[in-house]
């Protein structure tokens, strides 16, 4: 689907990472694999380290404390905030939504509105169209894209195959009315038939949780996990990233009468590298403009990869000049969206630890 | 086509591969390799293939047949 939004603007980014790094080595003794497997793994994924919370840490702590950080430092009011807007797969409780536990905790005001998107991989540009969708109110001048996840929680320590890869971590990215006329672009798929690619198969309504749950199996592969862990099939989501993507990009460009060389960075959710890689390469895109160092340095946030992505790259650059910036996001659901808009001389943009 | 054998041994770790080689019995053989081998089809020859066609195609043989019938050849 075609997407075309006019006259918004992204104000500040700010991204909170937890500051415990595990270092891929130190958790190879739990693979069912011998250690030159498991470092060949590494190389052609570009694994390194991953930035995990400690046990019990949830999203709306993240948040909390990276708002705090905002308002502590004066870059944003609570009464200029009119609407959050929370991408979460992990909240911290099936209901009330963890926006109105994040309202409630920071005293902010009641007339706004809070609500919980269940987004992964593309969830911060989907974020992002939810945002632009409601500032078309008259009343509504200032939201806040709420992206989180915690889901190392989630994860196996005995699953090659996820747990590597997998990082924690929140956004908060301030979006509002732009006084200056702009057009941005959008696209968006979603085929609910690949449900099953990425998901937690148990511990919703469907399999509630239990002893049965949390019994450890081993797949064909040697990956031992439960039904209480996310599971990823590695090859449909391989072969679907790359049937979908580019076109999509291409069409989004073509869309907006842009050139490929016309765009200065393509921040892409960030799956591992090698995946960028036959991203750019199929694209034609150099790795320059489409950096892939996140789940290195990082670990996969699933969405809040992208705004990781922006702070570590390209972060200092948005305080001074504006680039013109492609992002895509693909994966759970299966969902993927892209954005083609113009951004920068940003009020604030950085990284920062819980 | 006609290097498709010396690419397989090549993501397969070894000097050379034969028709009957199952794809299974490789030291190397594992999810990392078999990615590999799905990734380098979709660039070399357009061929997209699952973990599920490639434990069904079994050995060497069959994977090359398998990329042929996909690519209509």
């Amino acid at each position: 689907m075609n997407l075309k939004f006019h006259n918004k603007e992204i104000e500040g980014i700010l991204t909170i990472i937890p500051a415990r790094e595990v270092k891929f080595e130190e958790e190879m003794e739990h693979y069912n694999f011998s250690p030159a497997k498991s470092l060949k793994l590494k190389m052609a994924m570009g694994y390194n380290k991953h930035c995990i919370v400690e046990d019990g840490v949830c999203v709306s702590d993240l948040l909390i404390h990276g708002l705090n950080h905002l308002f502590d430092k004066n870059l944003l009011t609570r009464d200029e905030i009119d609407a959050m807007v929370l991408v979460t797969q992990s909240p911290d409780y099936f209901m009330p939504a963890t926006s109105s536990v994040v309202q409630g905790k920071l005293g902010l005001k009641q007339d706004m509105i809070c609500m919980d998107i269940n987004q992964g991989c593309a969830g911060y540009i989907i974020g992002l169209i939810q945002a632009f969708l409601l500032l078309e109110q008259d009343e509504v001048n200032k939201v806040l894209v709420l992206n989180a996840d915690v889901l190392s929680r989630k994860v196996s320590k005995r699953d090659r195959n996820s747990n590597p890869l997998i990082g924690d971590g929140a956004s908060v990215t301030v979006v509002k009315k732009s006084k200056e006329q702009n057009v941005i672009y959008g696209f968006f798929k979603m085929d609910g038939a690949g449900a099953e690619s990425i998901m937690i198969p148990a511990g919703g309504f469907r399999t509630p949780s239990a002893a049965s749950t949390a019994m450890m199996e081993e797949d064909k592969a040697g990956n031992f996990r439960s039904p209480d862990n996310l599971v990823m099939k590695g090859d449909d989501v391989f072969n679907f990233v790359q049937r979908e993507v580019p076109p999509m990009i291409e069409h989004l460009l073509e869309k907006a009468s842009c050139k490929k060389e016309d765009v200065d960075y393509y921040m892409f959710h960030q799956p591992n590298r090698f995946m960028l890689q036959k991203l750019a390469d199929k694209l034609g895109i150099s790795y320059e403009k489409m950096p892939n160092n996140i789940v290195a340095n990082f670990g996969n946030s699933s969405g809040v990869s992208i705004p990781t992505n922006i702070g570590f790259n390209i972060g200092s650059k948005l305080l001074t000049e504006q680039l013109n910036i492609c992002f895509a996001g693909f994966g759970v659901g299966l969902t993927w969206a892209s954005l083609l808009m113009k951004i920068g001389k940003l009020k604030f943009n950085e990284i920062i630890n819980f | 086509m006609e290097n498709i054998k010396e690419q397989l041994a090549e993501l397969l770790e070894v000097e050379s591969v034969n028709e009957n080689d199952k794809l299974a019995d490789f030291e190397c053989w594992d999810s990392l390799t078999a990615l590999t081998i799905i990734a380098s089809t979709d660039e070399n020859y357009g061929v997209t293939l699952s973990n599920k066609e490639l434990e069904e195609a079994g050995t060497i043989g069959g994977l090359i047949n398998l990329i042929k019938t996909k690519k209509g050849i």
